[in-house]
């Protein structure tokens, strides 16, 4: 058992400030929209198979002035775990892996994944260099590790499991962001150009 | 094979003039030299990736923070990528500069790229990936054309370098 999947990403949103965030296949696109309805400050990266913190890792490496949140499902991480050798060279400071684990697919009828009860993903990540990392399986121990995990700048790249309970029946009715993938680039893009005053669709030719 | 520093030179220089600052690759021995290349080279961040579909998000991500940035790997690295490439840089639109090896054409003696003689341009083909053949050391320059055009059409496209031209024969 592990924490509400909808009391948790209510919390993140809430002590949200001004951080970006990519959020991965699934559950944690359709469960961020529909509590946030952010359609600028997010980029909604459905079904990347694995990628989603990677590309939050090319944000954040171009916006070192910029906080982001990259969400992934361990669905996702299952696919290519040694992303985060990727990510502990990089060692950016101002990005935080978040892993949803809920041991399942949860974007494809909640099939379970592989080796489901042994997989130890801060084991995993401290194999691979990993030392700033933390696991909340409760609200209570989220809402008491949430600055010092997840506010700020850091030392260097954060790793963050939150075991949360797959999508109740009445989360699986939440909406999906209702934009296609330009407008999801466009909307993020010209939102990132406002903000931190960098050229993204001009001045790359 | 050893490499061309000449050509490795060159190509690091296109990537300059396009503002290129990312690096990030997986090698295939053929493009060794350049990868060093980028390496020491402190106009550019390199990374190493675990595997060619982490270049493509991070080479993605780069874009949206308005950093260039440039992804190197060989023929068959590339053929592992058609998930990434339609669903990232096809669904939303987002440029990604590839340079792959024609690995398995006539004169490489790998056996085992065969099945990229017969299988790697065609599938470019049936995805619509846009690439160009660099088969000598004048048409280096289409680095910077096709980096260029990647930004103006919002889709990866793929400089293509060949065997001789990495080696500093052609």
């Amino acid at each position: 058992m592990g924490a509400s999947f909808r009391g948790t990403f209510e919390f993140l949103a809430a002590q949200r400030q001004d951080e970006l965030v990519v959020t991965s296949a699934g559950n944690s696109s359709q469960m961020w929209w529909d509590i946030t309805r952010d359609p600028d400050r997010t980029f909604y990266l459905d079904a990347s198979m694995s990628l989603s913190t990677l590309l939050g890792s090319g944000i954040a490496y171009g916006l070192p002035q910029a906080q982001v949140w990259a969400f992934m499902g361990d669905g996702a991480f299952a696919m290519n775990p040694a992303m985060l050798m990727v990510e502990r060279d990089l060692d950016l400071p101002n990005l935080v892996h978040v892993l949803v684990s809920n041991r399942v697919y949860g974007g494809t009828s909640d099939i379970d994944l592989p080796n489901k009860p042994a997989n130890d993903y801060i084991a995993m990540a401290k194999s691979m260099g990993m030392e700033r990392c933390w696991s909340f399986d409760s609200l209570a121990a989220l809402e008491d590790g949430f600055d010092a995990a997840f506010r700020g700048n850091s030392e260097g790249h954060r790793f963050v499991v939150l075991e949360l309970d797959p999508f109740t029946e009445a989360d699986r009715g939440a909406d999906d962001p209702p934009m296609d993938g330009p407008e999801i680039k466009f909307r993020f893009g010209r939102y990132v150009e406002a903000t931190y005053g960098v050229k993204v669709f001009t001045e790359q030719l | 094979m050893s490499g061309s520093p000449d050509t490795a030179r060159l190509v690091v220089e296109q990537a300059a003039e396009c503002g290129v600052e990312l690096v990030a690759s997986l090698p295939d021995n053929w493009i060794a030299e350049v990868i060093s290349a980028f390496d020491e080279d402190d106009r550019f961040r390199h990374i190493p990736v675990n595997r060619e579909e982490s270049a493509v998000g991070l080479c993605s991500g780069a874009f949206l923070s308005g950093t260039g940035s440039m992804a190197l790997m060989g023929a068959s690295g590339l053929m592992t990528l058609i998930y990434a490439i339609t669903k990232i840089n096809y669904t939303y639109e987002i440029p990604l500069m590839l340079l792959a090896t024609l690995r398995g054409a006539p004169g490489d003696k790998a056996k085992f790229h065969v099945s990229n003689g017969l299988h790697f341009l065609p599938s470019l083909d049936a995805i619509n990936l846009t690439y160009e053949v660099i088969d000598s050391r004048d048409k280096i320059p289409m680095i910077g054309k096709i980096y260029r055009h990647t930004r103006t059409v919002s889709r990866p496209a793929v400089a293509i370098l060949t065997r001789d031209v990495l080696r500093g024969d052609a």
